[in-house]
């Protein structure tokens, strides 16, 4: 009886320590391989709610994807084509504006606490005017999606013969936060080479060089 | 404890003490399995900025290339800078340009190391010290404003000025003083050329030369395709005849007559030694010749017997006679007398208006030898208030340094605008730093009618401030040089083109970068005077030794030896990088015991110019010549001391203190109104020491008897040479006949290029050796700077060289180059012995070296018959961070202990596919340029697409005097070359020495 107790205790014990560590496996990579890399960026960024629920296409922010190697990170002023005028969620801005009008007075300004945080990076004041006091400063973005120093990938070179943008960084659309959603390895890349020279790309034929000189030089 | 217990305890912890073996190697498993693990964790983060406000049309990573003017020299090239994420990191030759039709020579080239050099000043300095700009402005007005009060005397020097616009702030800040000169100082001047055109055309003028309307050219020492005036323009007009074909089997001739070999000489169809102040004697033989053969019944004077033998000018003078109208004389001396008698030549040969232009004068060479004479005799007899110098090293380019020191230092007001701390710089009581040229704006008008524009390519990265404000500050105005420059083209520029409006005409000349005006005024000029001429008829009487002062293709005059690539650019003829020496003939090399590395003592009478330097037997020179570099001993190149890895047996490269190479502008003479670089009565004494060159070929040949060479080391006609006589006999011709070439093949057809087959060819008869492409490459390519004392260790990084060969007897030598890079072999021998797969051959036909690969084998580049693979035994100083700035991001920075060499700019390659991708083309002939192929001012390098019978470069391989080095071996190189062909009757000596030794087999 005894030894039946312990024999259960310890079964318990071992799946549960399996449970614990097969979690944990998952998020174990080999060295180099940064799938699943979602670091916390200065500011909490939805692509969700701006490539998915908004439609907004992703070169419209990125736009060195079609003309250079980098796709580049938006530079604030970008952002501001919009956020000029929305400084704060949708829901929150109706709330005061209803409340103005019950109150019968001017709807306050309202910013969000991130909006604030690209406003500020303009050296923008609360009514969005230029403090003359303040240089514009960058937003410290951290980056995903980093390649060896030895690799040279061309946006360019991707975006013209049209592969998605999602192939290689996945469903962003429905990303909260960004992460790197493939290993990014050379036999990943290699493999996509070789499988879209065998297929094409929307029927066109396409001839994606897997010599080491397309990538490495 | 007493000791003898410490004795017996001491062994104890080394035995590890109850720890038995297994557990000993549990431990070490466990503590290597934690590293391991550790290992797994994330990549640190990187953060990416961009812009807050992104400026119009910068995209991150794309190249934004801007119209500029090349400021390496006076002869104003058009240039085309390519900046980068803000940063200007490639200088290219601008194609469009009149004058230098996109050549680029080594010195424009290695712009961006000056930029990014951490040593410029980058703040005002008074008396030594830091100041700041307001501080320094306050004073220099007030002792200024004294000066002029009191009428003291003020000089401004600088060199040769083509700017309008720095012109006119010169005159205006000069005029409000009473004793007010400008002097223009050449630390190389060609003062006596515009000093005799001042006595036989009554006009002080330099005729610009038109070498592409030449069909015989004579030169006296004039190294018109190395250093003289303008070699980049020179060589791209030199080389428009100087390829022939099937279809018209005509090319120019080209005569040189020197005491040293020049590249020039290198280059000439026919040469002959001349001690340069013989240049005279024989200008007269040829010039009585051509009179008796115009007609002229005129009493000759009685000339002494000429050094070059009657037959051979009377030759000369013949085929002068008949090329009338399409010859042209030069001559580099500094005789007025001797460039008379060059004019009367050119005159009586009716050049003038067909090879030489004097309606459109160039402005390339203003220097006034007998105002900076004035100049030195006043600032000795204390005369002058106020001593202000911009862009040139006065005290270092000339003699009698210590007493012009003296006199600098009891000077009431003495500034510099030098960029870094140069010796004069150093004597000056303000130093007031000028922008690097491709911070600010300025222009330039290089030849009368030609006005082009200096745009900045970045934000100055010091407290400099232009010439151009410092002068109008001080003329009481503030003015941003931007604006000073537009008011210039506004007055002066646009009055003289066809456009009436001024923003239209602005922005195009920014676009463009340079403007061709219709209309200038010319120069008044008389009509020659035939009563100027004086012939010289006399042979110097002593047989002394004559010394002549030259300039370094790649280094030109002092202001450049403070960028390290071009102090390890090897000189094309010595193949010497990091030093100047004496060059001496063979023959008197042997007949005073001297060999290469002798230590010598080089005395012209006065001890104070004694110089002590390194022997460098040269074969081609004159016996009577002894050639030294001017532009060595540079103050503060005493960086370069430890320049080199550091590692154990690393030798250093300068004692404490000591400079790069000598200063011999001591031996410079001041006589007869002039700057003379050639003087006799020279003295060498062996000192007994050595020193060692740092060479990057041998210096003698290694050549094997035939009777005892190993099967296999038999002489090849590595490089190939014909004279223009056979070639049109046979188009063939030169081509050796002992080839057991075959076209079996030991391995199978696998790798039959379908798509693209890069190939790259060589004109050799258009290549002078002038080395802008090594620079080129240097700076594309990140190739890394190693040092002299690695360069001894023959480990330099170049991935192209340019091998020199000497041919024919010590005494005559042809000399012929052929630059030397990655023939990227379709039969490659370096990737079959690869054992980890890093060198393999691409769809294209290219070479590709994977660095993360390679882990350092070397096996590749002992196999490589052409000896072109790189190894990097370091990782070579990239310390300074701001230097660092000049490397180009698409380029990987290579680290120790991996084999490198010439990729064929593949990253241009890619690039290229990748934008006619995006246009939805093929990709254009000549769309892409290797960094080689577009800086080449002879446009010698053809690149392109083999698999396209259209293509430049097929058309170039269909040539009959292409040829491929090592051709037999069947290594089938993607690199070919087109033969010399000389413009003479006699056969040239057989070339190329043969053995692989000869271009540098001792490589990697």
């Amino acid at each position: 009886m005894q030894q039946r107790v312990i024999t259960i205790v310890l079964l318990i014990g071992l799946g549960f320590g399996l449970v614990t560590l097969g979690s944990g496996m998952a998020a174990w990579r080999l060295p180099d391989n940064e799938r699943g890399y979602a670091p916390q960026q200065p500011i909490d960024y939805s692509h969700r709610l701006h490539a998915g629920e908004l439609g907004i296409d992703c070169q419209f922010c990125h736009t060195g994807a079609g003309q250079s190697r980098h796709a580049g990170i938006p530079s604030s002023d970008v952002c501001m084509k919009c956020h000029k005028f929305v400084t704060s969620s949708f829901a929150v801005l109706q709330d005061e504006s209803k409340q103005a009008d019950a109150e019968k007075r001017k709807p306050q300004p309202i910013i969000s606490a991130e909006l604030r945080k690209l406003y500020d990076s303009l050296g923008l004041d609360q009514q969005l005017n230029r403090r003359p006091d303040v240089q514009p400063q960058s937003i410290p973005w951290v980056r995903v999606h980093n390649l060896p120093d030895h690799v040279y990938f061309d946006h360019r070179a991707h975006v013209v013969v049209g592969v998605t943008c999602q192939r290689c960084h996945g469903p962003v659309e429905s990303m909260e936060r960004v992460r790197q959603f493939e290993t990014l390895s050379m036999g990943w890349c290699v493999n996509c080479h070789r499988e879209t020279t065998a297929q094409g790309i929307d029927g066109k034929p396409v001839n994606a060089g897997t010599s080491c000189a397309v990538c490495h030089y | 404890m007493s000791p003898r217990t410490q004795a017996h305890q001491s062994p104890a912890p080394l035995r590890l003490e109850g720890l038995s073996r297994r557990e000993f190697l549990e431990a070490a498993g466990f503590t290597l399995s934690i590293a391991a693990i550790t290992g797994c964790g994330r990549a640190p983060v990187v953060t990416a900025l961009p812009f807050a406000e992104q400026p119009e049309g910068v995209v991150p990573g794309r190249t934004l290339t801007y119209a500029s003017t090349c400021p390496g020299c006076a002869a104003g090239c058009g240039l085309l800078v390519g900046v980068r994420d803000g940063r200007p990191l490639k200088m290219e030759g601008m194609p469009e340009h009149p004058l230098s039709r996109g050549g680029l020579c080594a010195v424009g080239q290695a712009l961006p190391l000056g930029l990014y050099d951490s040593q410029r000043l980058a703040e005002p300095q008074q008396g030594g010290q830091a100041a700041n700009w307001r501080q320094v402005d306050a004073q220099i007005t007030k002792r200024l404003a004294d000066i002029a009060n009191s009428g003291q005397a003020v000089r401004l020097v600088t060199p040769t000025v083509t700017s309008p616009s720095l012109q006119a702030a010169i005159d205006r800040f000069l005029a409000r003083f009473k004793d007010a000169r400008h002097v223009l100082f050449d630390p190389v001047s060609s003062s006596a050329i515009l000093d005799a055109h001042a006595k036989t055309h009554a006009a002080r003028i330099l005729p610009h030369y038109r070498f592409d309307a030449a069909r015989l050219i004579v030169s006296f020492g004039a190294d018109f395709l190395g250093t003289w005036i303008s070699p980049v323009e020179f060589t791209a007009a030199w080389q428009t005849h100087r390829a022939p074909t099937e279809a018209q089997p005509t090319m120019s001739r080209h005569v040189q007559f020197e005491g040293r070999l020049s590249l020039t000489g290198a280059k000439a169809d026919q040469r002959y030694r001349l001690a340069p102040d013989e240049y005279g004697l024989v200008l007269s033989h040829l010039l009585a010749k051509l009179a008796t053969r115009a007609g002229e019944s005129e009493p000759q004077a009685d000339l002494a017997e000429s050094p070059i033998a009657a037959a051979v000018l009377d030759q000369l003078a013949e085929e002068l006679w008949n090329a009338r109208g399409a010859s042209l004389v030069v001559c580099d001396s500094q005789e007025v007398a001797t460039q008379v008698l060059v004019n009367a030549l050119n005159h009586r040969l009716g050049n003038y208006g067909q090879t030489l232009d004097l309606a459109r004068p160039s402005r390339q060479r203003q220097g006034d030898d007998a105002n900076v004479l004035a100049l030195v005799e006043e600032l000795r007899g204390g005369k002058i208030g106020a001593l202000l110098v911009a862009g040139v090293d006065l005290t270092h380019n000339l003699p009698g340094r210590e007493a012009l020191a003296r006199a600098i230092g009891n000077l009431p007001l003495s500034i510099s605008f030098a960029e870094r701390l140069d010796d004069f710089a150093s004597l000056a009581q303000f130093v007031c730093p000028d922008h690097h040229p491709l911070e600010s704006w300025s222009d330039a008008e290089p030849v009368q009618g030609l006005v082009s524009l200096s745009q900045p390519t970045l934000q100055p990265l010091g407290h400099t401030r232009s010439l151009l404000e410092s002068l109008s500050r001080w003329s009481g105005r503030q003015e941003h040089a931007y604006d000073i420059v537009r008011a210039t083209w506004r007055e002066r520029v646009l009055p003289r083109s066809e456009s009436t409006d001024f923003r239209p005409f602005w922005d195009q000349a920014v676009h463009d970068g340079f403007v061709q005006l219709d209309a200038g005024p010319a120069p008044t000029v008389s009509e020659f005077r035939g009563d100027a001429v004086e012939l010289t008829t006399g042979r110097p009487v002593d047989q002394d030794l004559v010394l002549i002062l030259y300039s370094k293709v790649g280094l030109t005059d002092s202001r450049h030896a403070h960028n390290p690539w071009l102090q390890e650019l090897p000189d094309p003829i010595t193949k010497v990088t990091w030093d100047n020496y004496v060059c001496v003939s063979p023959r008197l090399a042997g007949e005073l015991g001297l060999t290469d590395g002798d230590l010598v003592r080089v005395d012209s009478g006065d001890p104070a110019t004694g110089l002590e330097l390194p022997v460098l037997v040269q074969p081609g020179q004159h016996d009577r010549v002894v050639a030294i570099a001017l532009g060595y001993g540079v103050r503060g190149t005493d960086r370069f001391a430890n320049i080199g890895p550091s590692w154990l047996e690393a030798r250093p490269t300068l004692a404490p203190g000591e400079l790069v190479g000598k200063n011999a502008a001591g031996l410079i003479a001041l006589r007869d109104g002039g700057l003379h670089y050639v003087r006799g009565a020279i003295q060498l004494t062996e000192t007994g020491a050595r020193h060692e060159l740092a060479s990057t070929q041998l210096h003698h040949s290694l050549h094997i008897p035939a009777n005892v060479a190993p099967h296999g080391a038999e002489v090849r006609d590595v490089v190939q040479q014909t004279t223009l006589a056979a070639y049109v006999r046979n188009p063939q011709a030169g081509a050796p006949e002992s080839h057991h070439f075959s076209a079996t093949q030991l391995w199978p057809e696998d790798h039959t290029p379908s798509g693209h087959h890069w190939g790259l060819v060589i004109d050799l008869n258009k290549c002078t050796g002038c080395s802008a492409c090594v620079i080129a490459c240097q700076s594309e390519n990140n190739v890394p700077v190693v040092g002299k004392d690695e360069v001894r260790r023959q480990r330099e990084m170049h991935w192209i060289r340019l091998d020199r060969y000497y041919s024919g007897d010590g005494d005559d030598v042809d000399v012929l180059q052929q630059p030397m890079l990655c023939q990227h072999c379709d039969n490659a021998p370096c990737e079959t012995v690869c054992p980890v797969l890093a060198t393999v051959h691409s769809p294209e036909g290219l070479n590709e070296q994977a660095y993360n690969r390679c882990v350092g084998t070397r096996y590749c580049a002992n196999n490589c018959p052409y000896k072109v693979r790189r190894f990097n035994w370091f990782k070579y100083q990239r310390d300074d961070a701001r230097q660092n700035l000049a490397l180009n991001p698409d380029v990987t920075v290579r680290t120790r202990g991996v084999m490198e060499k010439c990729s064929l700019c593949v990253q241009r390659i890619e690039a290229g596919k990748i934008a006619a991708r995006q246009r939805g083309e093929p990709i254009a002939d000549g769309a892409i340029l290797t960094a080689c192929q577009q800086s080449c001012p002879a446009q010698a390098i053809v690149f392109g697409d083999r698999n396209d019978p259209d293509s430049r470069v097929s058309q170039a391989l269909a040539d009959p005097r292409r040829y491929r080095v090592l051709e037999e071996f069947n290594f089938r190189p993607a690199v070919a070359y087109s033969r010399v062909v000389r413009n003479r009757d006699k056969a040239p000596p057989p070339a190329g020495g043969g053995a692989p030794s000869t271009g540098g087999a001792a490589h990697g």
